[in-house]
């Protein structure tokens, strides 16, 4: 039940402005001073006030401001009911903070009409305020979830090898972190076993395929398993463990020491060899993602390419590509490719890692950046 | 509303037109416009000529479509913008769909 203040010096009025209140099913306390009106202010908790320009004890404009400063982060509308209906007593009374005016004597109907429509602010504000509480507590909750995610996918990216003249990888990780996860492994063999893949979804969803799919990366490293079989291992997994709209992107790829490419792609955009000589092939995945088609349809056929001394094969994850400048540009595949036909003529990969990522923030400038953003650069070993 | 559904019995076709970002805000409004239909059609629309983007959840959204659907339903991608059609098409979609 709604409550109404009702602070007026004249008895007569008291008895009306309760009447017609009470008949739209308010509650109402009425006083007559300004002390008794601060006191049942803080007492009684009132969803509206009304209340009179000359109060005893006070003038009226003190007592609305001192009211609605009463009020902190609670809307509490003050009606003023005024004999004083001079622009000037107006104007001040909505200086003070008031939210409404009726002069007296004034009409039953038209003061209902008012009370209802402030009462219904009101409402909508008290709506409005536990809403945004539950908005809070999700948000809260939501970011705790990322940083757990954040923490997880960090864990296994420690597994995966530290950079080096053959290996650079770059993860600049969004505010709202997506999934991409990236490993690089060299085998018993001196072959380099390398994932790169982009989870659907956001946050700690997303990362929930990523450990079962690091365990079979770091077995098949270990066991050399062939890639076709590994694609064919992640895609069970996945299949078996992700609800129906979940699926990973990725290239699974194994360079040997030689510099013999064998790949399998996904879902994931096309990935870039830098020849030496500055011109740039392309590795394109040609399957659907991991984890949508069941063991029976899943195609694991591989596609190969081989890096000559000097070239550079570069992975990005879609979060490169859509990458936004301050005009909302998307990067896009020209851009990209001729950012890394300049970066990666550097003889260090180190330096040519830091070139690019350079140019990625220099590009994105003081936008937001949106997602995940994960580079991949690998060079073959016989240098 | 981003998501608007109409039927036409006679010729057995359900069309969802999406319009703005197709994103996993969509999720239960989507799910919700093809599995509340009153019967299964032969043939179900997913005009996306109004869609300015598309992101890979949507891309989860319309697999979740598929799988619910009978597997000898059609179900056609139509108006899908080059952008989106690039990337219907990175991820091999037109295994699962008919791409227009």
């Amino acid at each position: 039940m709604m409550k109404l203040l009702c602070v007026d010096s004249e008895p007569v009025y008291r008895e009306i402005i309760s009447l017609c209140a009470e008949k739209e099913g308010v509650k109402v306390k009425s006083v007559a001073s300004y002390e008794e009106a601060i006191l049942a202010f803080e007492n009684y908790a009132p969803d509206i006030v009304t209340l009179d320009v000359i109060v005893k004890g006070g003038s009226g404009y003190d007592l609305v401001k001192k009211l609605k400063a009463l009020s902190g982060s609670r809307f509490v509308p003050m009606i003023f009911l005024a004999s004083h209906t001079a622009d000037s007593v107006m104007d001040k009374c909505f200086k003070a903070g008031a939210d409404d005016f009726i002069p007296k004597p004034f009409n039953e109907v038209l003061f209902n009409i008012r009370l209802k429509t402030h009462m219904r602010h009101v409402e909508l504000m008290k709506e409005m305020y536990r809403k945004n509480k539950a908005l809070t507590y999700y948000q809260t909750m939501i970011e705790r979830e990322h940083e757990m995610a954040h923490h997880v996918l960090d864990h296994i990216q420690t597994r995966s090898e530290k950079n080096s003249e053959q290996v650079a990888i770059t993860r600049l990780s969004a505010a709202s972190f997506n999934g991409d996860l990236a490993l690089v492994k060299t085998r018993a063999d001196a072959a380099r076993l390398v994932f790169v893949g982009d989870f659907t979804g956001h946050g700690l969803p997303a990362s929930i395929g990523a450990l079962p799919v690091m365990q079979t990366f770091f077995d098949a490293v270990d066991d050399l398993v062939c890639v076709n079989e590994l694609a064919v291992r992640i895609n069970r997994i996945l299949f078996s463990i992700l609800p129906d709209y979940m699926f990973c992107a990725g290239y699974l790829i194994l360079m040997t020491q030689e510099g013999e490419i064998t790949y399998w792609g996904g879902g994931m955009p096309n990935a870039f060899i830098r020849r030496s000589n500055s011109s740039v092939d392309y590795l394109q995945s040609n399957h659907m993602p991991l984890g949508i088609l069941s063991a029976t349809e899943f195609e694991a056929d591989l596609q190969s390419n081989k890096l000559n001394a000097g070239d550079t094969l570069i992975i990005v994850s879609d979060g490169v590509l859509e990458l936004k400048n301050c005009h909302e540009e998307m990067l896009g595949d020209n851009k990209v490719k001729t950012l890394i036909s300049n970066a990666y003529a550097e003889k260090s990969l180190i330096t040519a890692q830091q070139i690019i990522e350079q140019q990625l923030a220099e590009y994105l400038g003081e936008s937001e950046q949106l997602d995940d953003i994960t580079l991949v650069a690998l060079r073959s070993p016989c240098l | 509303m981003s998501i608007s559904i109409t039927v036409n019995d006679v010729k057995d076709i359900a069309t969802i037109t999406i319009v703005g970002s197709f994103d996993f805000s969509l999720f239960n409004e989507f799910r919700a416009g093809y599995s509340d239909l009153n019967k299964p059609y032969k043939t179900y629309v997913v005009d996306m000529s109004m869609v300015e983007y598309l992101d890979s959840a949507a891309l989860g959204m319309l697999l979740s479509m598929r799988n619910a659907i009978e597997a000898d339903c059609n179900i056609q991608l139509t108006g899908a913008n080059a952008f989106i059609k690039n990337i219907l098409m990175i991820s091999r979609f037109d295994k699962r769909f008919d791409i227009q």
